[in-house]
């Protein structure tokens, strides 16, 4: 193993990580933004629009993440619509990661137990102020640990995006190592950094986790 | 009389209700007047809680009619003769009336004791915070936790709790409360405290429908008691017609093992698990047998 190649892959490993994170953060908010709103309507909205959610949720967790990736990529120019790697691997992460945080909102929501969803009801509280002030406050915190795994996933998944030429840690570390010969050393540094990555989610999601526990 | 007075708080009319193949409630018919203190009592499935929960609409009733002070409740009649189910908003506004002491206390974890009975004023009232914490204080004083406004649920006893619970239900300045059997999850030790703070709101003439397993309490505190069994009303009558005296033969069988306890406990000089009334329980049955 030779040393001094990390030193010399460092600044292009720091550029594929940045965009790496951008790509897992911009799903992050994306999905979270997704993932509530479809919570919400199933718990608040009109019970016609219920089979919306279980269609979502079940077509976007049933289908491999490659498949959604290349049908934003190659698929919707079939509709005029051109996107260039980074839009269609933004695009397909979201949607991808809304599907799966919609079902932690939903298993956390669910999880407060019915009597005290019956007591608001009883005392007059409308259905969306037991989704805000009754559900939300204790689902929500014990949504943190989910949400920082998922995450996670989402980090590794989005690996995928080098398929499509997204230039994020593993396509970085393919080019290197078709343009270098080199192995062992790109693919430690590649392992490496999703490793540090995913190790500071864990961490944040810790700190959110006890700065919200009573 | 003014005819207003006759209105019954509550009106129960042929009212029935079916789970699935199950007939929860059949042909149920019960008037509650104003200040009256109804017990309903029976053995688990005979459908008391069932038919409290029709009384704010918790559970929606399939025939018939629940009406509290003359409002249907749950429904509303259309021009064509049937009838559609009420809207949420219309559903609240009658159930604003009517408030509800639960078993399992339903608290909300999250809040105080004090955010707890303030939220249905400032959230389903739409009062001012300041006049609702004056409200909600009075309510807990009432209940005598007003030292504990500040705790969180799981900082206080299960008849703490519960107390916290009617004051949230008195809050409102209900016309009737609905109280579902509520000592039934607490530890032995913890029930007298709940039961005087039930006690003496029906001294102070609130109307309240209660379903309970404490005999001695339903017959002290009670105006009328109804026997249920099966999703029907069996027999209806006084404390004294039901509890001390009962006649109807399936009556007698349910009230035997709580009369056995009463008279165990005397005999052995111990406070028996109802130590309320034994003395008049031994001289009424001494009577009749």
């Amino acid at each position: 193993m030779d040393a001094s190649l990390f030193v010399k892959f460092l600044p292009a490993f720091g550029l594929a990580a940045l965009h790496t994170m951008e790509l897992s953060m911009l799903a992050l908010a994306g999905g979270l933004l997704l993932g509530f709103a479809m919570n919400a309507m199933r718990e608040t909205g009109p019970r016609w629009l219920k089979p919306v959610y279980w269609f979502y949720t079940g077509v976007w967790r049933g289908v491999p993440f490659l498949v959604h990736l290349f049908i934003s990529y190659f698929g919707l120019t079939a509709i005029g619509l051109t996107l260039d790697p980074f839009e269609a691997a933004t695009l397909a992460l979201v949607l991808y990661g809304g599907a799966y945080f919609s079902e932690i909102f939903r298993a956390c929501w669910q999880s407060i137990p019915v009597g005290q969803v019956e007591a608001a009801s009883a005392m007059g509280l409308s259905r969306r102020q037991i989704f805000t002030r009754i559900q939300a406050p204790q689902a929500l915190r014990m949504s943190v640990p989910l949400i920082a795994n998922q995450t996670i996933i989402l980090v590794k998944e989005s690996s995928i995006a080098s398929i499509i030429t997204y230039p994020e840690l593993t396509f970085t570390t393919t080019k290197i190592v078709s343009e270098t010969y080199v192995y062992i050393e790109p693919y430690l540094m590649l392992a490496l950094s999703y490793w540090l990555l995913t190790l500071t989610i864990s961490r944040v999601g810790r700190a959110v986790n006890r700065a919200l526990s009573p | 009389m003014n005819q207003s007075v006759i209105i019954p708080m509550v009106s129960v009319r042929n009212v029935g209700k079916r789970f699935g193949a199950m007939q929860a409630l059949a042909d149920i018919n019960l008037d509650v007047a104003a200040g009256e203190v109804v017990s309903l009592i029976g053995p688990s499935g005979s459908g008391k809680t069932t038919l409290l929960r029709c009384m704010n609409f918790l559970e929606a009733y399939d025939e018939g009619e629940v009406s509290i002070r003359g409002a249907l409740l749950g429904y509303r009649n259309t021009a064509n003769g049937t009838r559609e189910r009420e809207s949420e908003r219309g559903i609240a506004e009658v159930r604003a009336r009517v408030a509800m002491v639960f078993q399992q206390f339903n608290l909300w974890p999250h809040m105080t004791s004090l955010a707890n009975v303030m939220a249905p004023l400032t959230l389903a009232k739409g009062m001012k915070p300041e006049q609702a914490r004056q409200i909600a204080n009075a309510a807990l004083d009432r209940v005598g936790m007003s030292d504990k406004a500040d705790s969180l649920p799981a900082k206080l006893s299960g008849g703490q709790q519960q107390r916290v619970g009617i004051a949230r239900a008195l809050a409102v300045s209900p016309e009737v409360l609905l109280l579902d059997e509520p000592t039934s999850a607490l530890d032995p030790e913890l029930v007298e405290e709940v039961l005087e703070v039930i006690q003496s709101l029906s001294g102070d003439g609130m109307t309240m429908v209660m379903v309970t397993h404490e005999m001695s309490f339903a017959a002290e505190v009670s105006d009328r008691i109804v026997f249920m069994e099966k999703g029907r009303i069996v027999t209806v009558g006084t404390p004294q017609d039901i509890i001390y005296q009962p006649v109807h033969p399936r009556l007698k069988s349910f009230l035997q093992p709580w009369i056995r306890r009463s008279l165990d406990g005397k005999a052995i000089g111990m406070e028996s698990p109802s130590p309320r009334f034994n003395d008049q329980i031994i001289k009424e049955y001494n009577n009749v047998d």
